[in-house]
Protein backbone atom coordinates (compact mmCIF):
# COMPACT_ATOMS: atom_id res chain seq x y z
CA UNK A 1 0.00 0.00 0.00
CA UNK A 2 2.53 2.45 0.67
CA UNK A 3 4.84 1.42 -1.97
CA UNK A 4 1.53 1.80 -4.25
CA UNK A 5 1.15 5.47 -3.41
CA UNK A 6 5.43 6.33 -4.08
CA UNK A 7 4.56 6.61 -8.07
CA UNK A 8 1.79 8.88 -7.72
CA UNK A 9 3.50 11.42 -5.30
CA UNK A 10 6.61 11.48 -7.21
CA UNK A 11 4.65 12.56 -10.15
CA UNK A 12 3.33 15.57 -8.40
CA UNK A 13 6.57 16.34 -7.30
CA UNK A 14 7.28 16.48 -10.90
CA UNK A 15 4.43 18.55 -12.12
CA UNK A 16 5.19 20.58 -9.10
CA UNK A 17 8.71 21.05 -9.89
CA UNK A 18 7.81 21.90 -13.97
CA UNK A 19 5.49 24.77 -12.10
CA UNK A 20 8.05 25.74 -10.13
CA UNK A 21 10.76 25.62 -12.80
CA UNK A 22 8.16 27.71 -15.00
CA UNK A 23 8.09 30.07 -12.21
CA UNK A 24 11.52 30.81 -11.72
CA UNK A 25 11.79 32.63 -15.22
CA UNK A 26 12.45 35.83 -15.23
CA UNK A 27 8.87 37.64 -16.30
CA UNK A 28 8.48 38.74 -19.75
CA UNK A 29 4.95 39.95 -20.69
CA UNK A 30 2.67 38.43 -23.05
CA UNK A 31 3.83 38.13 -26.81
CA UNK A 32 7.75 39.05 -25.88
CA UNK A 33 9.92 36.48 -28.06
CA UNK A 34 12.67 37.86 -25.42
CA UNK A 35 15.04 34.39 -25.01
CA UNK A 36 14.29 33.70 -21.08
CA UNK A 37 17.75 33.85 -18.92
CA UNK A 38 19.22 35.98 -22.21
CA UNK A 39 20.87 39.13 -20.63
CA UNK A 40 20.99 42.16 -23.00
CA UNK A 41 23.73 43.00 -24.66
CA UNK A 42 24.81 46.51 -23.75
CA UNK A 43 26.96 47.17 -26.24
CA UNK A 44 24.04 47.46 -29.03
CA UNK A 45 21.91 49.88 -29.49
CA UNK A 46 18.73 50.47 -31.95
CA UNK A 47 17.44 53.21 -33.05
CA UNK A 48 13.76 52.43 -34.46
CA UNK A 49 12.45 55.31 -36.69
CA UNK A 50 9.33 55.78 -38.25
CA UNK A 51 10.27 56.68 -41.38
CA UNK A 52 13.67 57.13 -43.81
CA UNK A 53 11.49 57.79 -46.35
CA UNK A 54 11.90 62.03 -45.44
CA UNK A 55 15.57 63.46 -45.08
CA UNK A 56 14.36 65.10 -42.00
CA UNK A 57 13.86 61.71 -39.83
CA UNK A 58 17.18 60.15 -42.10
CA UNK A 59 19.17 63.11 -40.07
CA UNK A 60 17.35 62.27 -36.70
CA UNK A 61 18.10 58.34 -37.14
CA UNK A 62 21.82 58.52 -38.50
CA UNK A 63 22.54 60.83 -35.84
CA UNK A 64 21.38 58.70 -32.96
CA UNK A 65 23.29 56.22 -34.58
CA UNK A 66 26.85 57.93 -35.17
CA UNK A 67 26.39 59.22 -31.66
CA UNK A 68 26.16 55.86 -30.09
CA UNK A 69 28.81 54.76 -32.46
CA UNK A 70 31.31 57.23 -30.96
CA UNK A 71 29.81 56.55 -27.78
CA UNK A 72 31.35 52.79 -28.41
CA UNK A 73 28.41 50.90 -28.71
CA UNK A 74 27.05 48.93 -32.13
CA UNK A 75 24.33 50.74 -33.83
CA UNK A 76 21.53 49.97 -35.93
CA UNK A 77 18.99 51.51 -37.76
CA UNK A 78 15.54 50.15 -37.86
CA UNK A 79 12.73 51.41 -40.49
CA UNK A 80 9.52 51.13 -39.33
CA UNK A 81 7.72 52.96 -42.67
CA UNK A 82 5.31 54.54 -40.66
CA UNK A 83 3.49 51.47 -40.28
CA UNK A 84 3.12 50.16 -36.82
CA UNK A 85 3.28 46.19 -37.61
CA UNK A 86 6.47 47.19 -38.67
CA UNK A 87 7.51 49.00 -35.80
CA UNK A 88 6.39 45.92 -33.44
CA UNK A 89 8.06 43.21 -35.63
CA UNK A 90 11.70 45.38 -35.05
CA UNK A 91 10.47 45.83 -31.22
CA UNK A 92 10.45 41.28 -31.58
CA UNK A 93 13.66 41.66 -33.27
CA UNK A 94 15.89 44.49 -30.98
CA UNK A 95 14.18 42.22 -27.64
CA UNK A 96 15.61 38.44 -28.96
CA UNK A 97 18.82 39.83 -30.46
CA UNK A 98 19.26 41.28 -26.43
CA UNK A 99 20.10 45.19 -27.45
CA UNK A 100 21.17 47.31 -24.88
CA UNK A 101 18.82 50.21 -25.52
CA UNK A 102 16.56 51.60 -28.28
CA UNK A 103 16.56 55.04 -29.30
CA UNK A 104 13.07 55.27 -30.83
CA UNK A 105 10.73 57.66 -32.90
CA UNK A 106 7.69 56.42 -33.04
CA UNK A 107 5.09 55.69 -35.51
CA UNK A 108 1.79 55.99 -33.04
CA UNK A 109 1.63 57.90 -29.79
CA UNK A 110 -0.86 55.75 -27.90
CA UNK A 111 -0.32 52.63 -30.06
CA UNK A 112 3.78 52.66 -29.90
CA UNK A 113 3.58 52.22 -26.17
CA UNK A 114 2.92 48.51 -25.78
CA UNK A 115 6.07 48.18 -27.73
CA UNK A 116 8.20 50.57 -25.32
CA UNK A 117 6.77 48.39 -22.49
CA UNK A 118 7.46 45.11 -24.00
CA UNK A 119 11.04 46.27 -23.89
CA UNK A 120 11.03 48.03 -20.43
CA UNK A 121 9.76 44.11 -19.40
CA UNK A 122 12.70 42.82 -20.95
CA UNK A 123 15.00 45.23 -19.60
CA UNK A 124 15.61 47.19 -22.35
CA UNK A 125 15.33 51.18 -21.71
CA UNK A 126 13.66 53.36 -24.27
CA UNK A 127 14.82 56.84 -25.43
CA UNK A 128 11.75 58.39 -27.49
CA UNK A 129 12.87 61.09 -29.76
CA UNK A 130 11.01 64.00 -31.52
CA UNK A 131 7.59 61.89 -30.91
CA UNK A 132 6.24 61.43 -27.62
CA UNK A 133 4.06 58.59 -26.31
CA UNK A 134 1.60 59.26 -24.06
CA UNK A 135 2.29 57.42 -21.49
CA UNK A 136 4.48 58.51 -18.15
CA UNK A 137 6.05 55.08 -17.07
CA UNK A 138 7.11 53.35 -20.34
CA UNK A 139 9.92 55.01 -21.66
CA UNK A 140 12.72 55.87 -19.60
CA UNK A 141 12.51 59.21 -21.09
CA UNK A 142 11.57 61.33 -23.94
CA UNK A 143 13.13 64.29 -25.99
CA UNK A 144 10.95 66.38 -27.53
CA UNK A 145 10.38 69.41 -29.52
CA UNK A 146 8.36 71.87 -28.67
CA UNK A 147 6.07 72.08 -31.18
CA UNK A 148 3.64 74.67 -29.50
CA UNK A 149 6.21 77.34 -28.56
CA UNK A 150 6.60 77.34 -32.46
CA UNK A 151 3.56 77.06 -34.13
CA UNK A 152 3.09 79.82 -31.62
CA UNK A 153 5.65 81.97 -33.28
CA UNK A 154 4.70 80.71 -36.85
CA UNK A 155 1.46 81.92 -36.01
CA UNK A 156 2.13 85.52 -35.37
CA UNK A 157 4.35 85.71 -38.16
CA UNK A 158 1.48 83.96 -40.36
CA UNK A 159 -0.94 87.14 -39.19
CA UNK A 160 1.87 89.70 -39.96
CA UNK A 161 2.43 88.29 -43.22
CA UNK A 162 -1.08 87.27 -44.66
CA UNK A 163 -2.82 89.73 -42.79
CA UNK A 164 -5.84 89.77 -40.63
CA UNK A 165 -8.22 88.64 -43.09
CA UNK A 166 -8.21 86.54 -45.62
CA UNK A 167 -8.98 82.29 -46.88
CA UNK A 168 -6.16 79.64 -45.48
CA UNK A 169 -6.13 75.95 -45.52
CA UNK A 170 -4.55 73.46 -43.52
CA UNK A 171 -2.82 70.30 -43.83
CA UNK A 172 -2.31 68.38 -40.98
CA UNK A 173 -0.07 65.64 -40.14
CA UNK A 174 -0.82 62.08 -38.95
CA UNK A 175 -3.21 62.46 -36.78
CA UNK A 176 -1.97 59.50 -34.24
CA UNK A 177 0.96 61.56 -33.66
CA UNK A 178 0.56 63.82 -31.13
CA UNK A 179 2.94 66.86 -32.87
CA UNK A 180 0.34 67.37 -35.67
CA UNK A 181 -1.71 68.51 -32.30
CA UNK A 182 0.66 70.15 -30.74
CA UNK A 183 1.55 72.00 -33.97
CA UNK A 184 -2.01 72.48 -35.08
CA UNK A 185 -2.81 74.27 -31.56
CA UNK A 186 -0.01 76.35 -30.99
CA UNK A 187 -0.82 77.63 -34.69
CA UNK A 188 -4.77 77.72 -34.06
CA UNK A 189 -4.02 79.80 -30.47
CA UNK A 190 -2.99 82.78 -32.34
CA UNK A 191 -4.71 82.91 -35.69
CA UNK A 192 -8.17 81.89 -34.16
CA UNK A 193 -8.04 85.30 -32.47
CA UNK A 194 -8.27 86.79 -36.06
CA UNK A 195 -11.89 86.29 -36.89
CA UNK A 196 -11.33 87.44 -40.42
CA UNK A 197 -8.85 84.56 -41.40
CA UNK A 198 -11.17 81.94 -42.53
CA UNK A 199 -9.75 78.41 -42.56
CA UNK A 200 -11.89 76.90 -45.58
CA UNK A 201 -10.30 73.17 -45.68
CA UNK A 202 -8.22 71.38 -42.61
CA UNK A 203 -7.10 68.06 -44.13
CA UNK A 204 -4.50 65.07 -43.19
CA UNK A 205 -1.49 64.66 -45.66
CA UNK A 206 0.36 62.25 -43.33
CA UNK A 207 3.67 64.37 -43.31
CA UNK A 208 3.96 62.69 -46.62
CA UNK A 209 5.07 64.75 -49.85
CA UNK A 210 3.21 63.28 -52.79
CA UNK A 211 -0.20 63.41 -50.75
CA UNK A 212 0.47 66.82 -49.79
CA UNK A 213 0.60 67.44 -53.46
CA UNK A 214 -2.52 66.23 -54.31
CA UNK A 215 -4.07 67.16 -51.38
CA UNK A 216 -3.55 70.89 -52.19
CA UNK A 217 -4.65 70.23 -55.76
CA UNK A 218 -8.20 68.69 -54.56
CA UNK A 219 -8.29 71.88 -52.63
CA UNK A 220 -7.67 73.98 -54.61
CA UNK A 221 -10.66 72.94 -57.64
CA UNK A 222 -12.92 74.48 -54.70
CA UNK A 223 -10.98 76.93 -52.83
CA UNK A 224 -9.99 78.67 -55.70
CA UNK A 225 -9.28 81.62 -53.55
CA UNK A 226 -6.74 80.83 -50.73
CA UNK A 227 -3.94 83.43 -49.79
CA UNK A 228 -1.67 80.50 -47.49
CA UNK A 229 -1.48 77.30 -46.39
CA UNK A 230 -0.43 76.23 -43.18
CA UNK A 231 1.47 72.76 -43.14
CA UNK A 232 2.54 70.71 -40.34
CA UNK A 233 5.82 69.57 -41.32
CA UNK A 234 8.17 70.43 -44.19
CA UNK A 235 7.45 67.66 -46.96
CA UNK A 236 3.77 68.88 -47.34
CA UNK A 237 4.78 72.60 -47.30
CA UNK A 238 7.24 71.47 -50.67
CA UNK A 239 4.37 69.08 -51.85
CA UNK A 240 1.93 72.02 -51.35
CA UNK A 241 4.43 74.95 -53.00
CA UNK A 242 4.19 72.28 -56.25
CA UNK A 243 0.61 72.12 -56.41
CA UNK A 244 0.52 75.92 -56.40
CA UNK A 245 3.46 76.08 -58.63
CA UNK A 246 1.20 73.82 -61.13
CA UNK A 247 -1.94 75.93 -60.91
CA UNK A 248 -0.01 79.30 -61.36
CA UNK A 249 -0.55 80.23 -58.03
CA UNK A 250 2.86 80.20 -56.26
CA UNK A 251 3.73 83.72 -56.50
CA UNK A 252 -0.10 84.49 -54.94
CA UNK A 253 -0.46 81.78 -51.85
CA UNK A 254 2.12 82.07 -49.06
CA UNK A 255 3.30 78.53 -47.79
CA UNK A 256 4.63 78.08 -44.36
CA UNK A 257 5.66 75.21 -42.90
CA UNK A 258 7.24 73.15 -39.66
CA UNK A 259 10.80 71.00 -39.28
CA UNK A 260 13.92 73.06 -40.94
CA UNK A 261 14.64 70.43 -43.07
CA UNK A 262 16.93 71.58 -46.33
CA UNK A 263 15.24 72.00 -49.01
CA UNK A 264 12.80 74.17 -47.27
CA UNK A 265 15.49 77.22 -45.85
CA UNK A 266 16.62 77.24 -49.26
CA UNK A 267 13.19 77.50 -50.32
CA UNK A 268 12.51 80.44 -47.73
CA UNK A 269 15.88 82.01 -48.65
CA UNK A 270 14.78 81.82 -52.43
CA UNK A 271 11.05 83.29 -50.99
CA UNK A 272 9.52 80.27 -52.47
CA UNK A 273 8.44 79.30 -49.05
CA UNK A 274 7.44 81.78 -46.53
CA UNK A 275 8.78 80.31 -43.27
CA UNK A 276 9.29 77.02 -41.39
CA UNK A 277 10.41 76.37 -37.82
CA UNK A 278 13.70 75.24 -37.09
CA UNK A 279 13.77 71.91 -35.20
CA UNK A 280 16.90 70.41 -33.93
CA UNK A 281 17.32 66.77 -34.84
CA UNK A 282 21.02 66.36 -33.96
CA UNK A 283 20.19 67.89 -30.65
CA UNK A 284 17.25 65.22 -30.17
CA UNK A 285 19.37 62.41 -31.55
CA UNK A 286 22.34 63.15 -29.62
CA UNK A 287 20.80 63.98 -26.45
CA UNK A 288 18.58 60.32 -26.20
CA UNK A 289 22.20 58.95 -27.56
CA UNK A 290 23.92 59.88 -24.30
CA UNK A 291 21.20 59.44 -22.02
CA UNK A 292 21.29 56.11 -23.17
CA UNK A 293 24.92 55.88 -22.58
CA UNK A 294 24.16 57.09 -19.29
CA UNK A 295 21.93 54.74 -18.23
CA UNK A 296 23.77 51.60 -19.87
CA UNK A 297 26.54 52.89 -17.51
CA UNK A 298 24.03 53.17 -14.47
CA UNK A 299 22.70 56.17 -14.57
CA UNK A 300 18.96 56.47 -13.64
CA UNK A 301 17.87 60.10 -12.55
CA UNK A 302 16.13 60.88 -16.26
CA UNK A 303 13.57 63.79 -16.56
CA UNK A 304 10.11 61.79 -18.15
CA UNK A 305 10.15 64.75 -20.79
CA UNK A 306 12.82 67.03 -22.15
CA UNK A 307 11.49 70.26 -24.25
CA UNK A 308 13.83 71.57 -26.93
CA UNK A 309 13.49 74.50 -28.22
CA UNK A 310 12.90 75.37 -31.84
CA UNK A 311 12.84 78.51 -33.92
CA UNK A 312 11.37 80.67 -36.73
CA UNK A 313 13.02 80.43 -40.02
CA UNK A 314 11.81 83.39 -42.24
CA UNK A 315 13.33 85.67 -44.53
CA UNK A 316 15.08 88.28 -41.72
CA UNK A 317 16.53 84.97 -39.78
CA UNK A 318 17.18 82.07 -42.49
CA UNK A 319 21.05 83.49 -43.05
CA UNK A 320 21.44 81.83 -39.22
CA UNK A 321 20.26 78.25 -39.76
CA UNK A 322 21.29 75.60 -42.09
CA UNK A 323 21.78 71.71 -42.28
CA UNK A 324 19.59 71.23 -39.71
CA UNK A 325 20.52 73.37 -37.26
CA UNK A 326 21.93 76.87 -36.42
CA UNK A 327 24.98 77.69 -38.36
CA UNK A 328 28.09 77.81 -36.43
CA UNK B 1 18.23 -25.67 -23.60
CA UNK B 2 16.44 -25.13 -20.03
CA UNK B 3 15.72 -22.04 -19.47
CA UNK B 4 16.58 -20.56 -15.16
CA UNK B 5 13.79 -18.65 -14.55
CA UNK B 6 14.39 -15.46 -13.59
CA UNK B 7 13.85 -14.07 -10.61
CA UNK B 8 11.22 -11.13 -10.10
CA UNK B 9 13.15 -7.61 -9.44
CA UNK B 10 13.53 -6.72 -6.20
CA UNK B 11 11.78 -3.49 -4.92
CA UNK B 12 13.08 -1.12 -2.92
CA UNK B 13 10.70 0.40 -0.22
CA UNK B 14 11.42 4.12 -0.22
CA UNK B 15 12.41 4.96 2.87
CA UNK B 16 8.91 6.49 4.99
CA UNK B 17 10.86 10.08 5.79
CA UNK B 18 10.69 10.78 2.25
CA UNK B 19 7.47 11.15 2.29
CA UNK B 20 7.22 13.33 4.16
CA UNK B 21 10.09 15.55 3.32
CA UNK B 22 9.67 15.86 -0.50
CA UNK B 23 6.04 17.41 -0.20
CA UNK B 24 7.46 19.88 2.44
CA UNK B 25 10.72 20.55 0.46
CA UNK B 26 8.04 21.29 -2.39
CA UNK B 27 6.40 23.75 -0.06
CA UNK B 28 8.61 25.77 1.16
CA UNK B 29 9.86 26.21 -2.97
CA UNK B 30 6.43 27.34 -4.03
CA UNK B 31 6.59 29.64 -1.28
CA UNK B 32 9.93 30.84 -1.79
CA UNK B 33 9.43 31.26 -5.87
CA UNK B 34 5.69 30.96 -6.17
CA UNK B 35 5.08 30.38 -10.18
CA UNK B 36 2.61 32.96 -10.23
CA UNK B 37 1.88 36.84 -8.90
CA UNK B 38 -1.16 38.41 -9.04
CA UNK B 39 0.13 42.04 -9.77
CA UNK B 40 -2.44 45.38 -10.71
CA UNK B 41 -2.99 46.01 -14.15
CA UNK B 42 -0.76 49.39 -13.89
CA UNK B 43 1.97 48.86 -11.67
CA UNK B 44 1.88 51.57 -8.10
CA UNK B 45 -2.10 52.19 -9.12
CA UNK B 46 -4.92 50.05 -7.34
CA UNK B 47 -7.60 49.98 -10.03
CA UNK B 48 -10.10 49.71 -7.34
CA UNK B 49 -9.19 52.88 -5.69
CA UNK B 50 -11.15 55.99 -7.19
CA UNK B 51 -8.47 58.38 -6.09
CA UNK B 52 -5.65 56.23 -8.27
CA UNK B 53 -8.44 55.80 -11.26
CA UNK B 54 -7.33 58.14 -14.69
CA UNK B 55 -8.97 61.13 -14.39
CA UNK B 56 -8.92 63.41 -17.52
CA UNK B 57 -6.74 66.53 -17.27
CA UNK B 58 -8.59 69.42 -16.99
CA UNK B 59 -6.59 72.20 -17.58
CA UNK B 60 -9.30 74.90 -16.82
CA UNK B 61 -9.85 74.19 -13.41
CA UNK B 62 -6.17 73.02 -12.76
CA UNK B 63 -5.44 76.72 -13.61
CA UNK B 64 -7.74 78.49 -11.66
CA UNK B 65 -6.65 76.76 -8.87
CA UNK B 66 -3.30 77.34 -9.79
CA UNK B 67 -3.61 81.10 -10.78
CA UNK B 68 -5.06 82.04 -7.43
CA UNK B 69 -3.26 79.57 -4.96
CA UNK B 70 0.37 80.08 -6.41
CA UNK B 71 0.58 82.49 -9.08
CA UNK B 72 -0.73 85.56 -7.18
CA UNK B 73 0.69 84.85 -4.33
CA UNK B 74 4.47 84.60 -5.93
CA UNK B 75 3.70 87.42 -7.97
CA UNK B 76 3.15 89.45 -4.75
CA UNK B 77 6.30 88.93 -3.47
CA UNK B 78 8.63 88.39 -7.11
CA UNK B 79 11.99 90.20 -6.89
CA UNK B 80 12.23 94.01 -8.13
CA UNK B 81 12.50 94.64 -12.47
CA UNK B 82 14.76 97.67 -11.33
CA UNK B 83 17.88 95.70 -10.89
CA UNK B 84 17.13 93.21 -13.70
CA UNK B 85 16.93 95.92 -15.82
CA UNK B 86 20.42 97.35 -14.91
CA UNK B 87 21.70 94.11 -15.76
CA UNK B 88 20.30 93.58 -18.82
CA UNK B 89 21.34 97.17 -19.85
CA UNK B 90 24.69 96.18 -19.50
CA UNK B 91 25.10 92.87 -20.47
CA UNK B 92 21.75 90.51 -21.73
CA UNK B 93 23.86 87.23 -21.80
CA UNK B 94 25.28 88.02 -18.30
CA UNK B 95 22.19 88.83 -16.74
CA UNK B 96 20.17 86.06 -18.53
CA UNK B 97 22.24 83.87 -16.41
CA UNK B 98 22.05 85.72 -13.35
CA UNK B 99 18.46 86.30 -13.21
CA UNK B 100 16.49 84.56 -15.73
CA UNK B 101 15.12 80.82 -15.48
CA UNK B 102 15.42 78.42 -19.32
CA UNK B 103 13.48 75.81 -19.70
CA UNK B 104 14.29 72.56 -21.67
CA UNK B 105 17.33 72.21 -23.56
CA UNK B 106 18.42 75.44 -25.58
CA UNK B 107 14.87 77.03 -25.03
CA UNK B 108 14.27 80.93 -23.99
CA UNK B 109 14.93 82.32 -20.91
CA UNK B 110 12.31 84.13 -18.63
CA UNK B 111 12.48 86.41 -15.68
CA UNK B 112 9.53 86.87 -13.54
CA UNK B 113 9.45 89.98 -11.31
CA UNK B 114 7.45 93.33 -10.43
CA UNK B 115 7.79 97.00 -10.48
CA UNK B 116 5.84 100.39 -10.70
CA UNK B 117 6.24 102.54 -13.46
CA UNK B 118 4.55 105.73 -15.23
CA UNK B 119 3.54 104.85 -18.58
CA UNK B 120 5.39 106.97 -21.07
CA UNK B 121 2.91 105.50 -24.18
CA UNK B 122 -0.26 103.99 -25.07
CA UNK B 123 -0.06 101.82 -28.76
CA UNK B 124 -2.05 99.09 -29.86
CA UNK B 125 -1.51 96.06 -27.88
CA UNK B 126 0.65 97.61 -25.23
CA UNK B 127 1.84 100.10 -23.20
CA UNK B 128 5.36 102.05 -22.69
CA UNK B 129 6.21 102.22 -19.18
CA UNK B 130 9.36 103.56 -17.38
CA UNK B 131 10.46 101.55 -14.54
CA UNK B 132 10.46 103.56 -11.13
CA UNK B 133 14.37 103.85 -9.77
CA UNK B 134 15.94 103.32 -13.64
CA UNK B 135 16.18 106.33 -15.78
CA UNK B 136 15.70 105.48 -19.13
CA UNK B 137 14.74 101.97 -18.76
CA UNK B 138 11.63 101.71 -20.45
CA UNK B 139 10.03 98.18 -20.97
CA UNK B 140 6.57 97.30 -22.99
CA UNK B 141 3.49 96.17 -20.99
CA UNK B 142 1.07 93.74 -23.79
CA UNK B 143 -2.27 94.37 -23.19
CA UNK B 144 -3.37 92.77 -26.49
CA UNK B 145 -4.12 89.03 -26.79
CA UNK B 146 -1.60 86.91 -25.35
CA UNK B 147 0.36 84.09 -26.65
CA UNK B 148 2.88 81.12 -26.24
CA UNK B 149 4.39 80.27 -22.85
CA UNK B 150 5.78 82.89 -21.05
CA UNK B 151 3.34 82.78 -18.51
CA UNK B 152 3.60 78.65 -18.20
CA UNK B 153 7.56 78.99 -18.22
CA UNK B 154 8.31 82.23 -16.94
CA UNK B 155 6.88 82.12 -13.22
CA UNK B 156 9.17 79.53 -12.84
CA UNK B 157 6.26 77.42 -10.36
CA UNK B 158 5.26 74.90 -13.39
CA UNK B 159 7.30 72.03 -14.70
CA UNK B 160 6.60 70.12 -17.62
CA UNK B 161 6.77 66.74 -16.38
CA UNK B 162 3.79 67.16 -13.88
CA UNK B 163 1.55 67.52 -16.28
CA UNK B 164 0.22 64.21 -18.08
CA UNK B 165 1.80 65.12 -21.48
CA UNK B 166 2.58 67.73 -23.15
CA UNK B 167 -1.21 68.56 -24.84
CA UNK B 168 -1.74 68.48 -21.48
CA UNK B 169 0.87 71.14 -20.66
CA UNK B 170 0.11 73.30 -23.81
CA UNK B 171 -3.40 73.62 -22.72
CA UNK B 172 -2.32 75.31 -18.93
CA UNK B 173 -0.57 77.67 -21.23
CA UNK B 174 -3.73 78.75 -22.98
CA UNK B 175 -6.17 78.64 -20.56
CA UNK B 176 -3.30 80.73 -18.39
CA UNK B 177 -3.29 83.32 -21.18
CA UNK B 178 -6.89 83.42 -21.02
CA UNK B 179 -6.62 84.47 -17.87
CA UNK B 180 -4.11 87.45 -18.21
CA UNK B 181 -6.75 88.35 -20.93
CA UNK B 182 -9.90 88.17 -18.71
CA UNK B 183 -8.13 89.39 -15.31
CA UNK B 184 -5.47 91.73 -15.69
CA UNK B 185 -5.47 93.54 -19.13
CA UNK B 186 -8.77 95.12 -18.29
CA UNK B 187 -7.05 96.57 -15.45
CA UNK B 188 -4.62 98.24 -18.15
CA UNK B 189 -7.09 99.19 -20.88
CA UNK B 190 -9.94 100.73 -19.35
CA UNK B 191 -8.77 104.51 -19.26
CA UNK B 192 -5.20 104.05 -18.68
CA UNK B 193 -3.04 106.83 -20.23
CA UNK B 194 -0.12 108.76 -20.54
CA UNK B 195 1.17 110.19 -16.95
CA UNK B 196 -0.61 107.58 -15.17
CA UNK B 197 1.02 105.23 -12.74
CA UNK B 198 1.42 101.32 -12.59
CA UNK B 199 2.44 98.63 -10.15
CA UNK B 200 2.56 95.30 -11.83
CA UNK B 201 4.26 91.58 -11.76
CA UNK B 202 4.94 89.89 -14.49
CA UNK B 203 6.78 87.44 -17.11
CA UNK B 204 9.20 88.27 -20.05
CA UNK B 205 11.54 86.54 -21.69
CA UNK B 206 14.73 86.87 -22.10
CA UNK B 207 16.09 89.15 -25.41
CA UNK B 208 19.33 87.84 -26.95
CA UNK B 209 20.06 91.27 -27.49
CA UNK B 210 19.25 95.18 -27.35
CA UNK B 211 17.37 96.89 -29.71
CA UNK B 212 16.35 100.55 -30.03
CA UNK B 213 12.55 99.99 -28.26
CA UNK B 214 11.57 99.13 -25.21
CA UNK B 215 14.38 96.61 -23.06
CA UNK B 216 11.68 93.51 -23.33
CA UNK B 217 7.73 92.72 -23.38
CA UNK B 218 6.05 91.87 -19.93
CA UNK B 219 2.85 89.82 -19.70
CA UNK B 220 1.99 91.09 -16.62
CA UNK B 221 -0.52 88.84 -14.31
CA UNK B 222 -0.96 91.10 -11.45
CA UNK B 223 -1.30 95.12 -12.23
CA UNK B 224 -2.50 98.09 -10.55
CA UNK B 225 -3.41 101.42 -11.64
CA UNK B 226 -2.37 103.90 -8.93
CA UNK B 227 -4.84 107.22 -8.66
Amino acid sequence: MKTARLPLLLSGLSLLAVLWLAACKPSAPAGSTAPAGKAPVAKRVAVIVSTLNNPWFVVLAETARDRAKALGYEATIFDSQNDPAKESQHFDNVISSGYGAVLFNCTDAKGSIANVRRAKAAGIPVFCMDREIEANDAAVSQILSDNYSGCVALGQYFVEQVGETGQYVELLGIVADTNTWNRSKGFHSVVDRFPGLKMVAQQSAEFDRSKALEVLESILQSHPDIGAVFCGNDAMAMGAYQALLAAGKATKVKVFGFDGADDVVRSVAEGKITATVMQFPKTMAKTAAEYADKYLKGGRDFPQRVPVAVELVNRETVAKFGDYGRKN
Amino acid sequence: MPVEPSLPARRTASPRWLAFVLPVLAAVLLLVFPPFRVLPLKPGAAILDPAAAPVAFDAVTFSAVFWAAQLQPAAAVAPEWQPILVDLRRDPVAAAKQHGRQVGLGGPVYFFAQASGRVTAVERGRLLVAIDGEEGATVALRTGPVFGNTVRDGCGLLEVNRAPGLQEFNAISAELNRLVEERVLPVLKAGVVVGAHLTFAGCAEAPEKLGDGPLLTIIPVQAEVKP
